[in-house]
């Protein structure tokens, strides 16, 4: 059987308009645009079984979401080729819409003035789903990510979690057999970041439809998928077993100290410093997974801790680490 | 059928988004109906002083103007709101999902959003034209009426065209705000019959811009004014204009896919 999604030598370059800052060049700038040439994605190229999770990881700005928009058909790409479900995706068939959604984390489809509800019947004529059939998949939807509250309250009223909750089920609702989600859990707290992975594990158990997601998050793709694609710079770097991955990554553990004194102390000794500009009070320190514990009892031992946090790397880093030394 | 099922579904949540809030709802009425008394007050005043108004009769200005006002209902009911939600979902970017919808999207961007509280406006100009044709001098025949209608179709037609074609330009220059504001400017020529203007610009309003067509166009139909082939003419033209914007749509669709990230 012929995989669900097939990809050989897929290229984007973007022409992305530059010019220098100041008045002179603006106004040089809107006689003649200069542009310059970004390759967002580079002869990429893999294979999709039916039934896979695949967790597609990698920094900001790695052609992650570039890579998923010409999949679901919305960019045409500069080179290579690309087949799912047996179609190519930009040639936008109608068939082919009606087999795959596109959720993205940080976009609405949903109106925000009216309920989710309201949304959701829009969206089943568009997709023409018969009553009985709508019927049964709400229902199991239902009961997947207990819609029913939600449902009745107007869109803007609902709380980001919420929110993602009907932006997920309304892009489900005429039972795509393709799922590309793009962060589908970005901005969510932990509880529900939890949530919408176990639905993902259980809507795939139960329709054994194919799911593609990328993720900024480590553990999102840790818990869901056995295979990871890795890419970055538009390059695809890994692609291969969850296990074997986590041989190639040196496990480590970022450990976040507030002193309660003041930060005199030097800590470079218990660990490899690191810089993190958004949590300036802290000081962090980057160690071996399997140290964690005994250098955190060290470190409350020797020093007057006021706060310690035990963290994963922000996963830039870890490819960075991976791939470019 | 599917698209008959779809525009109600559109309509049904236009009217439900219409009534989300209800001290905007209250204002909502009572300024549609101020308007229509408005409306009606200057009606009244224009027709008390005038008979005739470049050599058309007061039955066929009525008329006219019904014409227009239908027009114009197309304009502040679906290309105002429409063209609104469209140029902000490509700087926002949910022209992503509306692409992705197994529905034609040309279709999608035009009618989504349909302003329900101007649904007199298109009863009051179809009052307008009967009354018109009625008071109409010239004894109109059944096939005049006829290619009236047909003709008042095709200058919708190419309305909505040259509609389509202004906002696609918006997928090539990504802000394009007064995509409109053109076409309104373009249509508020066609409010008084084209004889009414020099002749270069008469030639200007009906041949490159056609949007006098939509108007006065029907109405010379409905005096008999005009021949065969050039009723033929105007519907070629409709079928042209169309045909032609659906491509540049499609251009424009694949220029934004090739262009966004």
């Amino acid at each position: 059987m012929s995989p669900t999604i097939h990809v050989q030598q897929l290229s984007k370059t973007y022409k992305v308009p530059e010019r220098e800052g100041g008045f002179s060049a603006a106004v040089r700038g809107f006689f003649k645009r200069k542009y310059k040439e970004v390759k967002a994605v580079q002869q990429v190229d893999f294979k999709i079984e039916q039934g896979e999770i695949v967790g597609f990881l990698g920094p900001n700005g790695a052609g992650k979401t570039t890579t998923l928009k010409m999949l679901s058909g919305l960019l045409h790409p500069t080179d290579g080729k690309a087949d799912v479900l047996g179609f190519t995706p930009w040639d936008l068939k109608p068939e082919y819409l009606r087999a795959i959604t596109l959720v993205m984390g940080q976009r609405n489809r949903l109106s925000w003035d009216i309920p989710a509800a309201d949304s959701f019947l829009l969206n089943q004529a568009i997709y023409r789903i018969p009553d009985d059939e709508y019927k049964a998949t709400y229902k199991e939807l239902d009961e997947l990510l207990e819609l029913e509250p939600l449902m009745k309250k107007p869109v803007r009223n609902l709380s980001l979690g919420e929110r993602m909750k009907c932006e997920i089920a309304a892009g489900l609702l005429h039972r795509p057999k393709v799922l590309f989600l793009d962060e589908p859990t970005i901005g969510l707290d932990i509880t529900g970041q939890a949530r919408i992975r176990e639905f993902l594990r259980e809507y795939n158990k139960r329709t054994g439809a194919t799911i593609l997601l990328t993720s900024h998050y480590m553990a999102d793709v840790t818990a869901l998928c056995e295979r990871i694609i890795i890419i970055h710079h538009g390059q695809l770097k890994y692609d291969g077993g969850i296990n074997l991955l986590s041989k190639k990554i040196a496990p480590f553990k970022l450990i976040g100290v507030m002193l309660a004194e003041s930060n005199s102390h030097d800590l470079s000794k218990y660990g490899e410093l690191v810089q993190n500009e958004e949590d300036w009070d802290k000081q962090y320190i980057q160690v071996k997974a399997e140290d964690v514990t005994r250098i955190t009892s060290r470190l409350l031992a020797d020093l007057p801790i006021h706060d310690i946090t035990i963290a994963d790397p922000p996963i830039e880093d870890v490819i960075e680490q991976a791939f470019n030394s | 059928m599917q698209t008959l099922k779809l525009l109600s579904a559109f309509f049904k949540m236009n009217v439900q988004m219409s009534l989300a809030y209800r001290a905007d709802t209250v204002v909502n009425i009572l300024l549609n109906i101020m308007w229509l008394g408005w409306e009606l007050l200057s009606l009244n005043i224009i027709f008390s002083n005038t008979e005739t108004l470049g050599g058309w009769g007061l039955g066929e200005l009525i008329a006219l103007l019904g014409v227009f006002r239908l027009v114009n209902t197309l304009m502040i009911a679906l290309i105002w709101p429409n063209t609104e939600k469209f140029n902000q979902s490509i700087r926002d970017g949910s022209m992503d999902y509306t692409i992705l919808q197994p529905v034609n999207s040309m279709f999608l961007v035009t009618f989504s959003r349909i302003t329900v509280w101007r649904f007199w406006d298109l009863i009051l100009a179809v009052i307008l034209i009967v009354v018109g044709i009625n008071m109409a001098d010239q004894v109109t025949s059944a096939p005049q009426v006829l290619t009236f209608i047909l003709l008042a179709i095709t200058g919708m037609i190419i309305i909505y065209s040259l509609w389509i074609v202004l906002i696609a330009l918006t997928f090539w220059f990504v802000k394009f705000d007064n995509n409109v504001t053109i076409l309104q400017a373009l249509l508020d020529a066609g409010r008084y019959p084209a004889t009414v203007y020099p002749v270069w610009l008469r030639i200007i309003v009906t041949f490159i811009i056609p949007i006098a067509v939509a108007t006065t166009v029907p109405l010379q139909a409905l005096r008999g004014e005009l021949e065969a082939p050039q009723i033929l003419t105007f519907i070629l033209v409709s079928i042209v204009s169309f045909f032609l914007a659906s491509r540049i749509w499609k251009a424009g669709l694949k220029q934004y896919s090739g262009a966004s990230s």
